[in-house]
């Protein structure tokens, strides 16, 4: 968990703005978590090198609980959705949960987080069930 | 109890395009939970608590329902939003009134979703030392769940989507409505681009 006394330097270098408003309400709420601390392997090559990895954005350590954001559109998570399904065959011990691109809207929106709700508005918006 | 029909609720339920849970069957479903809590608490005169201000309806139905001695008490958690990040993190702005050490608690709750103001609030009530904890929450959104809880009661699964009534709200709004409904995209999509 980030230490809310520590300057601002001292945050990871996260890839997505959305990444970083996700760590803040973890840290509001006094979750302890880690920035993609672990690369997971999902393929190698013949040689044994490594072919394709998968590192989750965050973990929370006292959850045991991997979490991945993507904001990508729904037409678009395909690859997403393969690597978790992947990991999840690799490593059935570990958990992990996929945060698509209308649960961060809805997170967003639920913590008046307008200004990272407004670029993924409007797909797939509240269909009915 | 009879609830006015939701056309009643003109201006309100224009934003609703789908009644997902009606008063009736909330009704019938805090009746069921309501008459387990009496019998497994029967003769233990728990407290049931909760967190204002969306578990008003829930736990003023399930009080009426319950034909046990109870007593109830009410906590404020203050809530996330870029003003309140600023001022640090998340806080007790209203504690309770009795103290519960060696007493049987019920967390009354009307929603959980991510799990996360639950976390915070049932690790305030651990450090009390209560006999007993338990959870009792009328919506369940688990879709998004990142800290789980135990669920002694539970009235409903929830799809994961905007929904309000029945003490749910989507800004303030929304909760007097007696029914669970679908928040029609156009009404966040307005005011998020506003």
């Amino acid at each position: 968990m980030t230490d809310l006394t520590d300057p601002e330097g001292s945050q990871p270098s996260f890839a997505h703005p959305t990444e970083e408003a996700f760590a803040r309400i973890l840290d509001y709420y006094g979750i302890e978590w880690e920035y993609e601390p672990r690369t997971f392997v999902l393929e190698r090559d013949d040689n044994g090198n490594i072919a394709a990895g998968f590192s989750p954005d965050f973990y929370l350590p006292m959850q045991d609980l991997y979490v991945e954001l993507t904001t990508r559109r729904p037409n678009l998570v395909t690859s997403k959705n393969r690597k978790v399904r992947r990991l999840q065959e690799l490593y059935p011990d570990v958990n992990i949960k996929l945060f698509k691109r209308r649960d961060i809207r809805d997170l967003m929106i639920k913590y008046g987080l307008d200004q990272h709700a407004e670029p993924i508005l409007g797909t797939e918006a509240q269909e009915e069930p | 109890m009879s609830y006015r029909p939701p056309a009643a609720y003109g201006a309100l339920m224009a934003d609703v395009s789908q009644i997902l849970i009606t008063a009736e069957d909330i009704e019938q479903r805090v009746d069921e939970i309501a008459e387990r809590v009496s019998a497994d608490y029967a003769d233990r005169n728990p407290i049931l608590i909760g967190v204002l201000k969306g578990v008003v309806p829930f736990m003023a139905d399930l009080l009426r329902m319950i034909t046990i001695p109870v007593e109830v008490d009410f906590m404020a958690v203050s809530s996330y939003s870029p003003e309140a990040r600023d001022q640090g993190v998340v806080r007790l702005v209203k504690d309770l009134e009795m103290p519960i050490t060696g007493r049987h608690v019920l967390f009354v709750e009307d929603v959980i979703d991510t799990g996360l103001t639950l976390s915070y609030v049932l690790r305030t009530l651990r450090a009390r030392e209560p006999a007993t904890l338990e959870v009792c929450v009328l919506f369940n959104k688990p879709k998004r769940r990142l800290i789980d809880v135990p669920l002694k009661y539970k009235g409903f699964d929830l799809p994961d989507k905007l929904v309000v009534g029945w003490g749910l709200d989507y800004r303030e709004r929304y909760r007097n409505l007696p029914l669970v409904g679908l928040l029609k995209p156009g009404v966040f999509q307005n005011d998020v681009e506003a």
